[in-house]
């Protein structure tokens, strides 16, 4: 009885407790000063530092620069690790980072110089050997989830002296230097990470970038602190970062409102940001350029978009504005060219081809020129599972708007993202739906991958003429000579209409009221500068 | 008693020796299900991102290409050897998800039963003894409400209510992004950490995180604690003892308190620990309506990015926790029960 009665009082007391928390006005906790080591001392405006909070969608695959090729876990390993070379905040232009300066010995090696005195987290030695041993690891290690092939373009990296680093390539590759901003070039202390395998993620992931990882909690949270012993030219807003893991848009809202955390950062849904917009007296909403595109593929070889003008008449017939406006809330902006606006050489080649607004006397003239029988039957496929719920909304009125043109009838299909993305592969999908996110901002990223004879999409389009301009732009280091390459590519591809642009995404962010730093981050490279965020 | 216990014995190595091919079979049918499913983690994570000769060359490093027996060996080798390997899709051995989402778990499950008896058990109480009255309509209602009522749907009222329009509650996660950065994870139970590291900022806020989903899990649990202690009650409150207690005048509480309630209490003391197990995952809507960082919403992420070696992991460890309390369960009932044995 008495066991009972203990029982009792135990579990009366824990419901209470929850109870009386639960009647306990919940305000957010606000982020204390702390004595945390900046790396380099720039206390905002006079103020003292303070550790922000990030929150966001994102997942992370490995801390360790072998193991990830994807933008969460990037995102940490940017703010951990030096790479070579960076790409300049605000601009896509390719800066020193470890490296002192990097040049074009010949069209297929590039040499580069390390800074001077430059050492890990841990105080070992960060020189040539290093940065050898941490791009062969990449390539060594092969992980299923890594950036291995974006190193494909490498014959062989080899270390002169101890502050020169040589990459010799199989072919001239313009976008090497790119390729070294990407986490396939982050520099990692050959002391602590195994060459044949990816090392645990936690602390012990070790780098010379701004911030050090101090503790690590896989899906819930990451926090960092600032490296006392990073040498860089990168000025800490903030005394630490601590990005917070949610599981889904909705909570990530709340916690933006609430004050649970600083900035809510990828992936707020459009009708979540228009709402954002509106609280004014609690958070602000904070766009910059983004170049994530979506857009439309045809497998030229599955009718009917194996038809020039059936492509062509669809062409025609989108109204790009009305999707942007109706469907994402202004949030993304319409997309007239696989290139995104903001990339060196990117043109409106299908605006120049197709007009800005749907011509359904055009693609109608086009039709019957062509001696095609309307409406055209076209079934075109979407997927729920990995471009978000939206796309749905997307498709519906791209159907809508084929349809009020009288000279397409459209059936839409989904699948899951599994199913999805083998069906298109193995030519069961005649229009479909995919999203490109870029891994450089170049335009070379959105042209070689999807032009290229055979496709990258296995859609059976073939145009040796594209396939030779691209060969030349990649290796061209004229750059005026390059730009103009690269407008050819988007005019010939205009007209061929193997693919549709739809729409260029923003970056876009809510903060709290006193944040600041984040549109400083925004720009075409996607790289999250948590250096640059602070507080006043 | 000899005979007794000697079939006693016999019951329980019956029960022992079918866990063998019980397990087995939950093993291969995980297995197999992993593999008729469309997609794998590779496809998942970078279609879309490779062309169909990178990702099929991942695949096969991957070892995906494998004949099927091959990797079931595999599997079951590994299984058998207590290695259950690393996660493909981020980078976490299987023992460390297990430790850290499972504690999770532990803390919603614990609260959320222990909500569900302080609610359910008087109330289920009163309805019992006061059958046909107005508390036992009301008592009734409110279990089959709760009980009825989808747990996402009445997450999010609470949210709604106690987080965005009171803003009594955090709504969702552990803990505050501070305070979990601040605390150390020593057993990775938020409360229990919070009281071990003498942190009074971290315990409250610990509870205050906890309130909303535990509640929500214990509201759901608390209208099968009503039904079952009601229904019960009112059976046992039917027995010729409780006749004769009444008869010896013992007073109306003390009847149901001592005599009835008692043996009330055994089949719901059964049902209760398979809902402890079946908590393991069941708590999986709540996790995910909360951000709460469990096992069941982990399991979720690793299905959706069809990562093998996780789920295979953790839905093995799964079956062998439900094996196991189903077992003890057995064996109680046997221990009480003579009859069960035969």
């Amino acid at each position: 009885m008495r066991r009972q009665q203990l029982f009792a009082t135990v579990a009366v007391v824990a419901t209470l407790s929850l109870a009386a928390a639960a009647c306990s006005s919940s305000k957010p906790k606000a982020a204390s000063p702390g004595s945390g080591t900046a790396a380099t001392s720039a206390p905002a405006a006079g103020g003292k530092l303070q550790q922000i909070v990030l929150g966001t969608t994102d997942k992370v695959i490995s801390i360790d620069p072998a193991g990830a090729y994807d933008e969460g876990s990037w995102v940490l390993q940017w703010n951990i690790y030096q790479a070579l070379l960076k790409i300049k905040a605000g601009t896509s232009d390719v800066v020193p980072d470890a490296a002192s300066g990097c040049s074009w010995t010949n069209t297929t090696t590039y040499t580069c110089k390390l800074n001077p005195g430059l050492t890990f987290s841990n105080g070992d030695p960060l020189d040539a050997n290093a940065v050898v041993y941490s791009i062969n690891r990449v390539i060594k290690i092969n992980d299923p989830n890594g950036p291995s092939s974006l190193l494909s373009s490498m014959k062989s990296v080899a270390a002169q002296g101890t502050d020169t680093v040589v990459f010799t390539l199989n072919a001239p590759n313009s976008v090497f230097p790119y390729i070294l901003t990407t986490g396939a070039g982050n520099i990692v202390d050959p002391k602590v990470f195994p060459a044949d395998k990816l090392l645990p993620d936690g602390p012990g992931d070790i780098g010379s970038g701004v911030y050090t990882l101090s503790k690590y909690t896989a899906n819930q949270q990451a926090v960092l602190t600032p490296n006392p012993k990073y040498k860089g030219d990168d000025v800490l807003a903030n005394k630490g970062f601590i990005v917070h893991y949610e599981q889904t848009p909705a909570t990530l809202k709340l916690d933006v409102e609430q004050g649970n955390v600083d900035v809510a950062w990828r992936s707020l849904s459009p009708t979540d940001i228009a709402s954002l917009q509106t609280e004014t007296s609690k958070v602000k909403v904070v766009k910059g350029n983004g170049i994530e595109i979506r857009y439309l593929v045809f497998n030229t070889s599955l009718p009917p978009a194996k038809d020039l003008a059936t492509r062509q008449a669809v062409a025609y017939s989108i109204d790009r504005n009305a999707i942007a406006n109706n469907v994402y809330n202004g949030t993304v902006t319409p997309l007239y060219s696989m290139v995104p606006a903001g990339l060196t050489g990117a043109t409106q080649a299908y605006k120049d081809a197709y007009g800005a607004t749907p011509d359904p006397a055009k693609a109608k003239a086009v039709l019957a020129a062509a001696g095609i029988t309307t409406p055209v039957n076209i079934t075109i496929w979407w997927t729920p599972s990995h471009y978000g719920a939206v796309s749905g909304d997307e498709y519906t009125e791209i159907k809508r708007e084929l349809e009020a043109t009288g000279l397409f009838k459209v059936t839409l299909q989904s699948a899951e993202w599994d199913a999805y993305s083998k069906a298109y592969n193995k030519d069961q999908y005649a229009a479909f739906e995919l999203g490109w996110f870029p891994d450089y901002p170049d335009a070379d990223d959105y042209l070689a991958p999807f032009y290229l004879k055979g496709g990258f999409y296995n859609n059976h389009y073939d145009n040796p003429a594209i396939d030779t301009l691209i060969t030349q732009e990649e290796g061209e280091t004229d750059a005026t000579k390059r730009t103009a390459e690269l407008q050819q590519i988007q005019t010939l591809a205009a007209k061929d209409v193997p693919t549709i642009p739809v729409w260029q995404g923003n970056q876009v962010a809510a903060t709290g009221l006193t944040v600041t730093g984040v549109d400083k981050t925004f720009d075409p490279s996607y790289i999250f500068r948590m250096w640059l965020i602070g507080k006043s | 008693m000899a005979a007794s216990s000697g079939s006693l014995r016999r019951y329980a190595l019956t029960r022992l020796a079918l866990i063998i091919p019980m397990v087995l079979i939950l093993l291969t049918v995980v297995f197999l299900l992993m593999r008729v499913a469309p997609g794998d983690p590779i496809q998942a994570a970078l279609g879309g991102k490779l062309s169909a000769a990178q990702l099929e060359e991942k695949r096969r490093a991957a070892g995906f290409t494998k004949p099927l027996i091959v990797q079931y060996a595999e599997y079951i080798k590994q299984v058998f050897t207590l290695n259950l390997g690393t996660a493909i899709t981020d980078n976490q051995p299987i023992t460390t998800v297990l430790k850290v989402n499972g504690a999770a778990t532990l803390e919603l499950s614990f609260t959320a039963t222990l909500i569900a008896l302080v609610i359910g058990v008087p109330i289920g109480l009163r309805a019992g003894r006061l059958r046909d009255s107005a508390f036992d309509a009301g008592g009734r209602l409110f279990g089959i409400i709760t009980y009825a009522a989808p747990v996402f749907f009445v997450g999010l009222l609470f949210q709604l209510v106690f987080s965005k329009w009171l803003n009594w509650l955090p709504n969702s996660g552990m803990l505050s992004p501070i305070d979990q950065a601040e605390l150390p994870a020593h057993t990775h139970l938020s409360v229990v950490d919070a009281i071990w590291d003498h942190n009074m900022s971290a315990f409250v806020d610990s509870l205050k995180h906890l309130a909303m989903p535990s509640f929500t899990l214990g509201l759901l649990l608390c209208g099968v604690v009503i039904r079952l202690i009601r229904t019960n009650l009112i059976q046992t409150l039917k027995g010729d003892y409780v006749e004769a207690a009444r008869a010896r005048g013992v007073p109306e509480h003390k009847v149901v308190m001592r005599h009835a309630f008692r043996n009330a209490l055994v089949p719901v003391v059964t049902v209760m620990g398979l809902q402890a197990a079946l908590l393991l995952s069941g708590a999986v809507l709540t996790e995910e309506t909360f951000n709460w960082p469990g096992i069941g919403n982990q399991l979720v992420t690793y299905l959706n990015n069809r990562d093998y070696t996780a789920v295979q992991g953790i839905i093995t460890i799964f079956a062998l926790a439900v094996v196991f309390i189903s077992l003890l369960i057995d064996f109680v009932n046997a221990a009480i029960d003579p009859r069960v044995r035969y």
